[in-house]
């Protein structure tokens, strides 16, 4: 399996998967088609979980704002993340502004949906 | 469109400073979005209030995006073209209007959920996005499954109305408006 890294653009965020474990997403998420744009990596994480997950994955995500549908593709993919939480270790690390508060609660919202996920919230 | 809608905004709440009437598209919204961050950088607004301001600008203009390429498509007898404003006032709210032409079949269909946006307490209306996240039922990427709740969790009010034009087509007016200084009330 290769990493697949994807470019940030003005309203899609920098995507880095990396075969070593670590999964990243930087920036701002209001693309015009979200399913589509996010497809590869879905595909790349289901793929990643069944072939070449090592004993720890660890995902950081750093989005500063988002639209809606951005908002239920995030949904999707801890939901994702929670079917391999068995099997896996995952540690995902929801990153966001001191002043950021819309951030924040939306980490939040997503630790009261997702009970056997380990999510932490960091404060930059 | 309808100029003395615009003239009114002004009239009604203050300085404009981001108006856009026509046909839109990605870039555009991507534009006009680094356009109000630029604005809220310069005006020191709170971080988490902007980023609310951008997210409802975002979900409004993208819904009249989609809205109207659907139109297209289909080629449906509907101006595809939508209005857009932000502005603020002298009491430090910021208001989002959007405007454009809708047929009756989707009045309808959005009008429960207009309902819902402006009845709801702030709870009920995160519950209800939860809900309607979990079940993924009305949320594609086309349309406002989860976008009138995800504005309404952002914005302190909403308003809206449909003006109708014949009997089959409506012009639908939301507006948002967003408190500088946060109620704590949540």
């Amino acid at each position: 399996m290769e990493n697949l890294v994807i470019k940030e653009t003005k309203y899609t965020p920098k995507i880095v998967l990396d075969t070593n474990g670590i999964i990243s997403l930087t920036g701002k998420s209001y693309p015009e088609n979200t399913f589509e744009f996010y497809e590869p990596m879905m595909k790349w994480i289901e793929n990643y979980f069944q072939t070449d997950s090592i004993g720890m994955t660890t995902i950081n995500i750093e989005i500063t704002y988002f639209n809606s549908s951005s908002s239920k593709l995030f949904f999707d993919f801890f939901d994702l993340l929670e079917e391999n939480s068995k099997d896996n270790k995952i540690v995902i690390n929801w990153i966001y502004d001191e002043e950021n508060e819309s951030a924040e609660e939306a980490g939040e919202d997503f630790i009261e949906d997702f009970e056997d996920l380990d999510i932490n919230l960091v404060q930059k | 469109m309808n100029i003395n809608n615009v003239l009114k905004v002004v009239k009604d709440d203050g300085i404009i400073f981001l108006s856009y009437g026509g046909f839109l598209s990605q870039t555009l919204i991507s534009g006009m979005t680094e356009a109000l961050e630029k604005e809220s950088s310069k005006s020191a607004i709170n971080m988490g209030v902007s980023n609310n301001i951008f997210t409802i600008f975002i979900e409004l203009s993208q819904n009249m995006m989609n809205y109207s390429k659907n139109t297209i498509e289909n080629n449906r007898n509907i101006d595809p073209s939508g209005l857009i404003i932000v502005s603020k006032d002298d009491e430090n709210s910021y208001y989002i209007h959007s405007q454009n032409i809708v047929s009756i079949e989707d009045k309808e269909k959005m009008t429960p959920k207009l309902i819902d946006v402006t009845t709801l307490s702030k709870d009920e209306i995160k519950k209800k996005y939860k809900e309607l996240r979990r079940s993924g039922k009305d949320t594609h990427w086309k349309g406002g499954g989860l976008g009138f709740y995800e504005i309404a969790k952002r914005c302190d009010s909403i308003e809206y109305n449909f003006r109708e034009i014949n009997k089959d087509k409506f012009y639908f007016h939301i507006k948002t408006k967003i408190n500088l200084t946060k109620s704590k009330e949540k």
